[in-house]
């Protein structure tokens, strides 16, 4: 992928968001009776103006997009792209599983393999020291701070 | 201001605040001093933490870390020639030749005399300048607000880093995520989609965490030096620095004003004003002086001068509630948190909070003299553990923190949505101080806005009938028509250089 598409994502990223700022206003906030009237009534109003200013900027960088030189044309960096994206999958999916197997279940064998992704060595001391990182953190919180971490299906949460 | 000051110290004067502080200034130099990390990531990744606490003592923690973060980034800078933060850029220039020099520890106690003298000076300012700006703003109303707000969003998105339209487009989109919720006026839903967690809006610590940590782990991981532990030779620096420091007093007091007058004004952060002071001290210096090449005067410049901006940033932040850069927007919405709403009237109805947070603020920089003498070694430790064990201590961190807050496994959806925001930001180089801006100032902006028009007889023109309003009107079309001049001519002569490389 080259600057210039990444440029066009993030284009069409803020546009996505002015187009649903508009949507919501015609849909839920008409619905609500929020979408019109004085300033007090029309909660509308403000989310409208800003989206509007941002529909102008985005027209003016799109423009500034067609006007620049070819240098946007270069690939984006890639050296590395690999460990990226394989942290943050393994990082979503830590979190999508974090209810239904808790902290103390999945936070090891999380910090375990970003630790591999970062090209680690597998090995005891790996595992220790994912182990002390997960357990640590949890002390502090738990016991230190009072906190409840997520205890998952098996509603495990450890009585320090 | 006296009277603020003692009524400080009652909540001031206990264990777990002056406790607190002391490991603030201890977090805020070990994630100053770590690449990549710095004050605002420090003050993000435990702000779930301070909440926790009793009010002037979790603010204590926080603007500690804001301290000691400032600094912290020198001791990488000197001994490694990689700034921690960009803060301390600057420092390199002189501290690295002197520890090349075999001066390493000289380097190092220098810069910490100099940032917590600096920070001293930084606070007297804000103890005499806060209280002076919060009465003087007390006849303020929401058209005066309405236009305050817009100058620190403007300022702060034309200043940060990347071109005037991403800045502003990276501020809209903070605004548009801080109307979020149920509308305070007619308590309708806006861009809820039915969801009962979106009812409050966005955490703005899970919006915060995400784009700032979990993006930047995420570039982290990218860079080739994962398990890397540099050679860092041994130092331990010594209380004589704070003499050598005071030999150079007026580049000292020229310095902290400069820092304290860049910290002052919206979006100007350290950076700025650490080189502004370095290229002014040079100037000053005498034929003796050969700065770049070691001189102590260049690392007192920028040390002082990057730790008075705190100070400076925080006197608009207490005094009006509009704050200087993404580190203060993050101490005003830790405030807003613990349900004190900066601000004139918070001189009036708090001012034992107000006094505390002054005798918090003066502590931490004593604190960082003495604390980063005794800890200098352990910080050097701590820069030689690889970034692959730190990497996963970070997400953990993110994700307790981020889940503390409200026992939530959405807020935590949120950060990871918000990593990957904060991704493709990176990617294109759209700054993300201005999107935190957004988000703190948009409900003030929303509601003093929608204030003035409930008001007004005249509609809009209610902001050009009062004196203060207006000037800050001509004060905003100025900063907007100034810049706007300053990056067509940018844009010209980047072109016309083009062409003189390829007629």
């Amino acid at each position: 992928m080259t600057k210039r598409q990444m440029e066009w994502v993030a284009l069409a990223f803020f546009a996505a968001l002015v187009m649903l700022v508009f949507q919501q206003i015609a849909t839920s906030m008409v619905e609500q009776g929020i979408a019109s009237g004085g300033a007090y009534d029309n909660a509308a109003s403000y989310p409208r103006a800003i989206a509007i200013f941002l529909g102008g900027l985005i027209g003016i960088q799109a423009i500034l997009l067609f006007m620049k030189s070819r240098s946007l044309d270069a690939p984006v960096r890639t050296e590395g792209r690999g460990r990226a994206i394989a942290l943050l999958l393994v990082f979503g999916g830590y979190l999508m599983g974090l209810n239904w197997l808790g902290y103390h279940l999945s936070t090891a064998p999380m910090a375990l393999t970003v630790m591999l992704i970062c090209g680690a060595r597998p090995g005891l001391r790996l595992v220790l020291v994912a182990l002390g990182m997960a357990f640590g953190l949890a002390f502090i919180f738990e016991k230190i701070l009072s906190v409840v971490l997520p205890g998952g299906t098996f509603g495990l949460n450890i009585p320090w | 201001m006296f009277a603020t000051l003692a009524s400080g110290f009652e909540m001031f004067l206990t264990p777990l605040a002056v406790g607190l502080t002391f490991m603030g200034i201890l977090i805020g130099m070990l994630v100053g001093a770590l690449p990549g990390l710095g004050p605002l990531m420090g003050i993000v990744l435990l702000l779930p933490f301070a909440i926790g606490m009793p009010p002037l003592a979790g603010m204590g923690f926080l603007i500690a870390i804001f301290v000691g973060g400032s600094c912290g980034g020198s001791v990488s800078a000197i001994l490694l020639r990689i700034p921690g933060t960009p803060l301390a850029a600057a420092t390199l220039l002189d501290g690295y030749p002197m520890a090349k020099k075999g001066r390493a520890a000289d380097a190092i106690g220098i810069a910490l005399a100099a940032s917590a003298l600096g920070g001293i000076a930084g606070g007297v300012v804000l103890i005499m300048a806060s209280p002076t700006l919060a009465r003087f703003a007390s006849s303020f109303g929401p058209p005066e607000y309405t236009m305050l707000a817009i100058t620190g969003l403007f300022t702060i998105s034309l200043i940060s880093e990347g071109t005037l339209v991403k800045g502003l487009m990276a501020c809209a989109f903070g605004l548009l995520l801080s109307t979020v919720g149920t509308d305070e006026f007619s308590t309708g839903f806006r861009f809820t989609f039915d969801n009962p967690n979106l009812m409050n809006g966005f955490h703005i610590v899970a919006v915060v965490v995400g784009l700032f940590a979990v993006s930047e782990m995420a570039f982290q991981v990218m860079g080739s030096d994962l398990l890397s532990s540099p050679t860092i030779q041994k130092v331990q620096p010594g209380l004589g620095s704070f003499v050598r420091v005071l030999r150079h007093w007026p580049n000292l007091l020229r310095s902290s004003g400069i820092g304290v007058f860049f910290g002052s004004l919206p979006g100007a952060g350290g950076d700025i004003s650490s080189f502004s002071a370095y290229g002014v001290a040079k100037a000053f210096s005498g034929s003796h002086e050969n700065y770049g090449t070691g001189e102590e005067g260049g690392v007192v410049a920028t040390e002082a001068a990057n730790n008075a901006t705190v100070g400076g940033a925080l006197v608009p932040t207490l005094a009006l509630g509009i704050p200087g850069d993404a580190s203060s927007a993050m101490l005003l919405g830790a405030m807003l948190i613990l349900g004190f709403v900066p601000g004139p009237l918070m001189f009036v109805q708090e001012p034992g909070f107000v006094g505390g947070i002054f005798l918090v603020y003066m502590l931490s920089n004593v604190f960082l003299l003495v604390a980063g003498i005794i800890a200098a070694p352990l910080f050097i430790r701590v820069l030689s553990i690889p970034k692959a064990y730190l990497i996963p201590a970070i997400l953990i961190l993110c994700c307790i923190g981020t889940f503390a807050l409200q026992a939530s496994v959405f807020d935590l959806l949120v950060m990871f949505a918000f990593g990957l925001v904060g991704m493709l930001f990176r990617l294109t180089g759209y700054p993300l101080s201005p999107v935190v801006l957004g988000l703190i100032l948009g409900p003030i902006l929303e509601s003093n806005l929608r204030r003035s028009l409930l008001i007004s007889r005249e509609g809009y023109w209610i902001f050009l009938d009062r004196p203060v309003a207006s000037a800050l009107v001509v004060l905003n079309v100025l900063i907007l028509t100034g810049l706007l001049v300053s990056s067509l001519r940018r844009m010209k002569k980047a072109r016309g250089g083009k062409r003189a490389l390829n007629p």
